[in-house]
């Protein structure tokens, strides 16, 4: 071959290679999409090469408790936001009690679609896989499979009423909930299936026999009518593949990118977690189902056991410190040990209504942020006060009906377990958002009108957690060049004594055209809100189009 | 067709590697790290030290029948011990069970075990058990509580045994026991350096040197235990058991009858931020005329009874323990400590037992528990002949 030619040819490959590699990356990204804010997170690929996994509970209670699982980087924001700091719609999360409306009669009916089980014979397929609360899996005189379980012997109505109503509030706040119904079951309705087998503690699996259910019967509680009040979770749709880790990504799963300690809807469990009391936070209590959607196969993740919640567990009321300590923490096991014991926390002597299908849960002493679950997981510990105060709004979304509504689910027989569960609910929503709204800026729902108007609305001072700034509010135009990322003012600060704020200048009215603003509060103000939120915004035929928001960088 | 090659590359390359910035729109920029991220999808692979883990726990603890590690005491004062059992089911929970155990003083057990847990839907335990226990330096020190410390004499016990017992629960706190067995007891000199008590010791100080004796063994309990099922610690709950024991001479010079009590009470204070627990312990020969061989006598001195004294320090007819402990839990996952004090006497007539005369201890003790029980438990006890570090694999009480 010709030299030049060689060399030529060469040059051109070298030329195409680095092309291919530096192009991409010198060529500024813009900042803004077409479709910005991105309302549903995409499942693009198909997921039907996810295989089952068993996640282990004492690996995954030791890695969260005494390791540091996830990204090292503190202090980094949520990566599956959309750019105005809003969770899309995704297979890990809908947006329902926000931006709503959501009904009590919505939070009612959560997440049920159907019908509870079928009367009539129950065909028990297998004994209970998970969890201490007795139970066994069943199939209904329909066909359908259900799960059931039941209030542990001398815990009346606790667990399932627990199960009932934390079931509502997570499906309001967005999760994926299976559906829970509240049935009464007579021993007698119960048969066994041919093929239903019991593995004993011997380790060989068996047939099941009458004897394993009377084991079950012996350790739920009976009611004076000799029936046994149970929860039939109807089984859900689709191939069950083990639960999620709080950290990292399953690694067949071609659509799980985001690292679970960076989703926002994990994180602000810190928030709803706290304010239900959900302590057990384990992977073991998730759920990942292989459904198909849109002629593809895609993984659902399922918050599956949020029973775990308010004052009492499977087996009876919580542990004294549960909710007000991790299962170890260093430097309290440490001053405990140094201090012979004189070391004092509020759950030694926090006082609670003693009400047995309730338990230990009260909303005088709780404090949201020194809220702990037995294990932190990695999302609860990479929370920051922008998705904490993404989780409080919704919290605080929540009227005094709602949580009347969902309480009501929990069917507890005594009123006063009701009146108590809905009145420390209300209690620490309140105290939610104390604590979380205004501890950053708390402005949101910016617009801004044609003729230069901004408009926007102070959460902390609506939800009483607040208030208003008495100079008011400022607010710092800036062009943006969505391709550079650089700004240019627009004009002097604007500043108003309410939540209108008018443009210091014309601004661009070409088709295209991007605004940033950051606004904030004027002193004397909250520290947090002084800091400003960065506001962004495009021109379109319409109008002015809010396109982004920060909180924090 | 190798421009086309490299076209085809850099193309590769290019829909790969390009990031983000290179996409028309947001739900692209996402679908494109999807779709990069379906070119490395790999099922989940465990770290090996995971993998590792899980498999030593299986084979050691969690799988039913097999092998298992074996943590326990051959008898009290051989010093750390090391065993190991094979475990075979043969019902839903009914398993016939074979343990060893060796210790640092040489001491030695070999056990089998059938047993069936949890009969007629769990009212009843059945238990048979045949073994063989060599105990090769059991110390000796005379009767009474003012037997003297410094004498090295001891003995070599072997023990043959083999019987079976029935355990019934009338209620979830209330529980009857009752059983039986044959007991072989050969007594050798000790082995190391240790003075034989035979050598040492008449008739009058020590009954029944000399003898090796063969027992019917039989015994029935009552307790009332509302601490917590199925573990050996516990932080609140009460133990109130007494045992009735014949032991029947085959030749019929040493038989002897027993009472022994146990009450234990748990205290928590400022919901188990503190917990005060008490203990009292009787072991009392019936009658005055029964001749009791020197190594069956009730005892003080170990790690769960006057734990700043050796092992079998003080022996007669009649043994009086009390145990005081103030625990204070360091953490609820797995550690508390304790301040304990352990007072106890024994005594050739049960009248004298009140009388001055107690010997006691003091000391701290660091507990290291698992969900049932407590493998590690790390004691330093200071009595009037000195000072005892204990290492157990069990609570104190």
């Amino acid at each position: 071959m010709n030299n030049h030619l060689r060399y030529a040819r060469h040059g051109a490959v070298c030329v195409l290679l680095l092309a291919g590699v530096l192009l991409p990356a010198s060529a500024a990204a813009p900042r803004f999409f077409a479709d910005d804010p991105l309302k549903r997170e995409p499942d693009s690929q198909n997921a039907s090469a996810v295989r089952e996994w068993d996640i282990d509970l004492f690996i995954d209670l030791a890695v969260n408790l005494f390791g540091r699982p996830g990204d090292p980087a503190d202090n980094a924001r949520a990566r599956n936001v959309n750019t105005i700091d809003e969770v899309p719609d995704s297979s890990w999360f809908t947006n329902r009690i926000l931006p709503g409306p959501v009904t009590p009669a919505d939070v009612s009916r959560g997440p049920l679609v159907g019908n509870g089980p079928a009367p009539g014979t129950w065909t028990v397929v297998s004994r209970k896989l998970t969890g201490f609360a007795p139970g066994f899996t069943m199939r209904d005189s329909r066909g359908e499979i259900w799960f059931v379980s039941f209030d542990a012997d001398g815990h009346p109505e606790a667990a399932t009423g627990a199960i009932m109503v934390a079931n509502k509030i997570f499906w309001a706040l967005g999760y994926w909930q299976v559906e829970n119904f509240l049935v009464s079951v007579a021993p007698e309705q119960i048969v066994i299936a041919e093929s239903a087998t019991f593995t004993p503690p011997s380790g060989r699996e068996r047939r099941m026999e009458p004897r394993d259910l009377d084991d079950v019967f012996t350790r739920s509680h009976r009611g004076a009518d000799g029936r046994y009040r149970a929860v039939a979770a109807r089984g859900l749709p689709g191939r069950t593949i083990g639960g999620f880790r709080y950290h990292g990504t399953r690694p067949d799963d071609p659509n799980d990118v985001v690292p679970h300690e960076h989703r926002r809807e994990l994180r602000a469990l810190k928030v709803f977690g706290a304010w239900t009391n959900l302590v057990d936070m384990k992977a073991g209590n998730t759920l990942d189902i292989v459904i198909e959607e849109n002629g593809r196969s895609i993984v659902r993740h399922y918050l599956q056991d949020v029973g775990s919640t308010f004052g009492t567990g499977a087996n009876g009321p919580r542990e004294y410190d549960e909710g007000w300590e991790l299962l170890f923490e260093p430097d309290l096991a440490r001053k405990r040990l140094l201090r012979l014991g004189f070391f004092f926390q509020p759950w030694q002597t926090v006082k609670y209504v003693d009400n047995p299908a309730i338990g230990r849960f009260e909303g005088d002493e709780f404090d949201p942020q020194s809220w702990r679950p037995r294990v932190a997981t990695a999302a609860f510990l990479r929370a920051r006060a922008d998705d904490n105060f993404w989780a409080a709004r919704r919290v605080a979304a929540f009227t005094d009906d709602m949580i009347r509504s969902a309480v009501k689910t929990g069917g507890y027989s005594d009123p006063s377990a009701e009146a108590l569960l809905t009145d420390v609910l209300i209690k620490r929503r309140q105290k939610i958002v104390n604590a979380y709204i205004p501890a950053i800026n708390p402005l949101y729902e910016f617009a801004l009108s044609a003729d230069g108007a901004l408009t926007f609305r102070n959460a902390a001072v609506e939800t009483g957690s607040g208030q208003s700034p008495a100079s008011g509010y400022r607010a710092q135009w800036l062009q943006f060049d969505n391709t550079t990322g650089q700004t240019r003012p627009l004009g002097p600060d604007s500043s108003s004594r309410d939540t209108r704020l008018m443009a210091p200048a014309p601004l661009p009215d070409a088709n295209g055209a991007f605004l940033k603003l950051l606004v904030s509060a004027v002193e004397p103000a909250p520290a947090e809100w002084l800091r400003p939120v960065d506001v962004y915004f495009t021109r379109s035929a319409g109008g002015w189009r809010f396109i982004g928001l920060e909180r924090l960088p | 067709m190798h421009w086309v090659r490299l076209f085809a590359l850099q193309f590769t390359i290019a829909a790969v590697a390009v990031p983000a910035s290179a996409q028309e729109s947001r739900e692209a920029t996402i679908v494109a790290e999807q779709a990069a991220k379906l070119q490395k999808v790999e099922p989940y692979k465990r770290h090996p030290a995971e993998e590792l883990l899980l498999e030593v726990r299986q084979a050691l603890i969690e799988q039913p029948s097999g092998f298992y590690p074996y943590f326990d005491s051959v008898y009290s004062g051989g010093g750390f011990t090391l065993g190991a059992g094979f475990r075979q089911y043969t019902g839903d929970r009914a398993h016939w069970n074979i343990a060893g155990l060796y210790s640092l003083k040489g001491y030695k057990l070999i056990r089998a075990d059938a047993v069936a847990p949890g009969l007629w839907s769990g009212r009843v335990d059945l238990r048979s058990t045949v073994g063989w226990r060599d105990a090769t330096q059991v110390r000796y020190h005379g009767l009474g509580i003012d037997s003297p410390a410094d004498l090295d004499t001891a003995f070599r016990m072997q023990q043959t045994f083999g019987g079976g017992d029935a355990t019934a629960h009338l209620d979830r706190w209330f529980h009857l026991t009752a059983g039986a067995s044959y007991e072989h007891y050969s007594i050798h000199d000790p082995t190391g350096d240790l003075t034989s008590v035979q050598d040492v010791f008449t008739a009058d100080a020590a009954p029944g040197v000399g003898i090796d004796p063969s027992y019917i063994h039989s015994f029935a309990s009552v307790a009332l235990d509302w601490r917590r099922p199925g573990a050996d610690y516990a932080r609140s709950g009460g133990l109130y058991q007494v045992t009735r024991h014949f032991w029947k001479d085959i030749n019929g010079t040493y038989s002897f009858d027993r009472l022994d009590s146990e009450v234990v009470q748990h205290f928590p204070i400022l919901r188990e931020n503190w917990v005060i627990s008490l203990r009292g312990r009787l072991e009392s020969t019936l009658d005055d005329n029964d001749q009791v061989p020197y190594f069956l006598l009730p005892s003080l001195g170990s790690g769960s009874t006057l734990r700043g004294y050796d092992s079998w320090r003080f022996r007669d007819r009649h043994g009086l323990l009390f145990s005081g402990e103030w625990r204070w839990i360091v953490s609820r996952l797995a550690f508390d400590m304790a301040l304990f004090y352990d007072t106890g006497m024994v005594a050739p007539r049960f009248e004298r037992l009140a009388r001055n005369g107690f010997v006691s201890n003091y000391g701290i003790g660091a507990r290291f528990h698992g969900p049932t029980r407590t493998p590690l438990r790390i004691e330093l006890a200071k009595g009037s002949e000195g000072v005892q570090l204990v290492f157990s694999a069990s609570a104190a009480f």
